[in-house]
């Protein structure tokens, strides 16, 4: 279970989530949905322990992160968390220097301390997967931005993560390569993951997020099925996004 | 226009009276630094030079009706000056070798030296110049001395003056020291930690050098030294220095009885011609050294870099401070003066290394700083993303840095790099200032002995791009390597 319960983040006097609190069930997915500066990416650097939360708390099953802990506990959860939980930044950010294999197994060898060669077969497993098995030798500087996507969420889930987050990502693809996306996303999720979207196209979050979380600086406006939040928004600022947003 | 001319009658007016009223003039050379009892900066009076050589050349110059006039000059470059008449003579205890006598002409002898080895007072090993077979000898570069060290096959290094050379013998950076007498009883005789070892040996001759061309001044010069050894001038100089001996008697008296003077054919046992193949061999053991330098200060620069870089880049406040204040000092200050430090400052604190080491991590630190900075700029260009996605892949930093920045930093990094090392391998040649054997030293050793700026320059030009260029085509090697990487896909699509 992934639960977030009155989570809150400040820059100095400036407070960017102002108690946030939420559950994913597993094995679905929730999309985050706002304008921007609403403070979802803010709340997608919490969820992986990139920002220091200043209030509240983030559960990803067994790893618990309170923001009054001490230091050096809260240090050490923050590590624990990160192998919970994947991230696919809207920018990808693959590393250059190594080929689309060396991407995938970077963590894994180095990090779990899986061996080399079962590493490198789950890497192709997931590659296939993907559909990117054409692309393993080569190196992410000759990848287009879709291609760079796939290898980014093969990476991402090849350290088993309970829950994969994904930043924009449908910023980089054309609505043809959005379809194609959705549909990988949601053969990951019968698979057994769990996800959280951040979008501001709800367009693509339609087809894919079991429910949908609405936020407008850093508040959770409206929660709910997608079904729900799509067709009946409760409050009046949901309706008002939804309307502009089509 | 009007100006101009009354401008020239003014300078021609100058020039007539300077040659009419005023005196001719001598101007001779010699070496004032660590000079004594030649000719040297008057400790009691810095604007002065005094010594016995001066004192001689001024009753000279008096015998021939002119003016001594003394151009300071280096004692390795002696002979190279006379030929571009930065001054007429030289008077610096200059011995009639052979290789000289090619170059230049020499007067009648007006001395007779003898050698004299020094070890430390403490070392009872070496007796004679037969026992330094395998010792570090040290002495003054193209002399008698440095000759019969060549001769014998002894390792010797070359000094400028006597005061370094008997500085690195007590710090046992030698084991013993040669120089001529005069030299010897003036730096080295009263000092506690240094005793004779053995007698003077060996006679040669001192001779004072004019251009090939000078005949008429060669005959006033011999009849000026005739001149002052007959009528007592120069036995009176000589006493008041102490150098006045039996060996000057006996090669006066004949001068003295209207007879020849002794034949410098008599005393040219220390002579050593050039040789083409010995340059050569010496270029190649200094080529050697030169590499030795070069590649050992790069491990250095490459290793501390790394941990400045990091300090100043990510370190708390303090390290940041203490690194910033390292970079400074080392590009902020001459390499040549820190060498220097290093070389005579720190046995103070008594830590004596030898030359090449000296050198070896001078300029491994100096160059740290440099590599520090290239390091730096190439971390701070790889994007704040790639920290991020190596940490949410579960890694720690030091695992990101090791596996993730610091690859990508190092392809950034690389061109410069080759670029420091290059001027590195160039800058091996301040290690000339500490006496050390390098192909810098080498050619201007072997050119000042020979004459052979020229062919000595290609050649030691020929050894530097020997060893600079097949590095900088291996950084363009390996620079390609990880561009390709990068583009390999574009190249495939270009040629399907």
């Amino acid at each position: 279970m992934i639960r977030v319960t009155d989570l809150r983040k400040r820059f100095g006097s400036n407070e960017i989530l102002k108690g946030i609190s939420f559950e994913v069930p597993p094995q679905t997915v929730l999309g985050v949905i706002g304008a921007s500066g609403s403070g979802k990416s803010t709340l997608l650097r919490c969820l992986n322990g990139l920002e220091t939360i200043s209030g509240g708390t983030v559960e990803v099953e067994s790893v618990r992160l309170e923001a009054t802990l001490s230091h050096s506990e809260y240090r050490k959860r923050v590590k624990d968390l990160r192998l919970k939980v994947g991230t696919v930044f809207q920018h990808f950010y693959l590393f250059p220097h190594l080929s689309v294999v060396g991407n995938i197994i970077e963590a894994p060898v180095h990090v779990l301390r899986t061996a080399k060669k079962t590493a490198e077969t789950e890497a192709s497993e997931l590659l296939e997967a993907v559909g990117m098995t054409h692309a393993a030798r080569r190196y992410p500087g000759s990848l287009s931005g879709g291609e760079q996507q796939r290898v980014a969420i093969a990476r991402a889930l090849a350290m088993h993560p309970a829950l994969l987050l994904l930043d924009e990502p449908t910023s980089a693809l054309d609505p043809r390569r959005m379809h194609s996306l959705r549909a990988l996303l949601r053969t990951f999720v019968d698979r057994g993951h769990t996800m959280i979207i951040i979008s501001h196209s709800m367009g693509f979050l339609e087809g894919v997020a079991d429910n949908i979380l609405y936020m407008e600086s850093g508040v959770a406006v409206e929660f709910g099925s997608t079904d729900a939040v799509m067709n009946s928004p409760q409050d009046a600022r949901t309706k008002d996004f939804l309307s502009q947003a089509e | 226009m009007l100006t101009v001319q009354r401008l020239t009658a003014i300078l021609l007016l100058f020039f007539c009276y300077g040659s009419v009223a005023g005196q001719r003039v001598l101007r001779w050379g010699a070496d004032p630094s660590g000079g004594a009892p030649y000719v040297f900066t008057d400790p009691a009076n810095p604007d002065r030079y005094i010594g016995y050589e001066k004192e001689m050349v001024d009753a000279l110059a008096q015998a021939m009706g002119r003016q001594a006039e003394f151009v300071p000059s280096d004692w390795e470059t002696l002979v190279s000056a006379l030929q571009r008449k930065s001054f007429d003579v030289i008077v610096n205890g200059l011995e009639p070798t052979g290789d000289r006598a090619q170059q230049i002409l020499f007067s009648k002898p007006y001395y007779i030296f003898q050698l004299q080895l020094t070890v430390r007072r403490d070392d009872n090993r070496i007796n004679s110049i037969d026992d330094c077979k395998n010792r570090s000898v040290g002495t003054l570069a193209n002399t008698a001395a440095s000759r019969l060290l060549e001769q014998r096959g002894i390792p010797m290094r070359g000094y400028a003056d006597p005061v370094a050379a008997y500085r690195d013998l007590e710090l046992k950076r030698l084991d013993a020291v040669i120089f001529d007498v005069p030299a010897e009883a003036f730096y080295a005789r009263n000092n506690p930690k240094l005793k004779p070892a053995g007698a003077p040996f060996t006679r040669g001759l001192y001779v004072i050098g004019l251009r090939k061309d000078d005949d008429a001044l060669k005959a006033e010069v011999d009849a000026a030294i005739d001149k002052i050894i007959v009528d007592g001038t120069l036995e009176t100089i000589l006493k008041k220095w102490g150098l006045w001996n039996d060996a000057q008697v006996e090669f006066q008296a004949p001068i003295r009885a209207g007879k020849e003077s002794a034949k410098v054919e008599e005393y040219t046992n220390t002579n050593v011609t050039f040789n083409w193949r010995e340059a050569l061999w010496r270029l190649t053991r200094a080529a050697a050294v030169t590499v030795l330098i070069a590649l050992g200060s790069m491990v250095i620069a490459v290793t501390l870099g790394l941990p400045l870089a990091v300090g100043q880049w990510k370190g708390p406040a303090w390290l940041r401070g203490l690194c910033t204040i390292y970079v400074e000092f080392f590009r902020g200050t001459p390499v040549l003066v820190q060498l220097l430090f290093l070389y005579f400052g720190l046995p103070v604190i008594g830590i004596a290394m030898p030359g090449w080491l000296t050198a070896l991590v001078g300029l491994g630190l100096n160059y740290a700083a440099y590599e520090s900075q290239v390091y730096r700029a190439s971390l701070e260009a790889i994007p704040n993303g790639q920290w991020e996605a190596a940490y949410s892949l579960g890694m720690g930093p030091l695992l990101a840095f090791r596996r993730i920045i610091l690859p990508q930093a190092f392809r950034i990094a690389l061109p410069p790099m080759t670029n420091d090392f290059v001027s590195l391998f160039k800058d091996t040649s301040v290690a000339y200032a500490i006496s050390v054997w390098e192909l810098a030293t080498a050619y201007r050793e072997l050119a000042n002995a020979s004459g052979q700026f020229l062919l000595l320059g290609v050649a030691v030009s020929a050894f530097y791009l020997a060893m600079s260029l097949p590095m900088a085509h291996l950084a363009r090697l390996l620079e390609r390597r990880l561009r390709d990487r990068a583009t390999e896909r574009v190249e495939e699509e270009a040629a399907a």
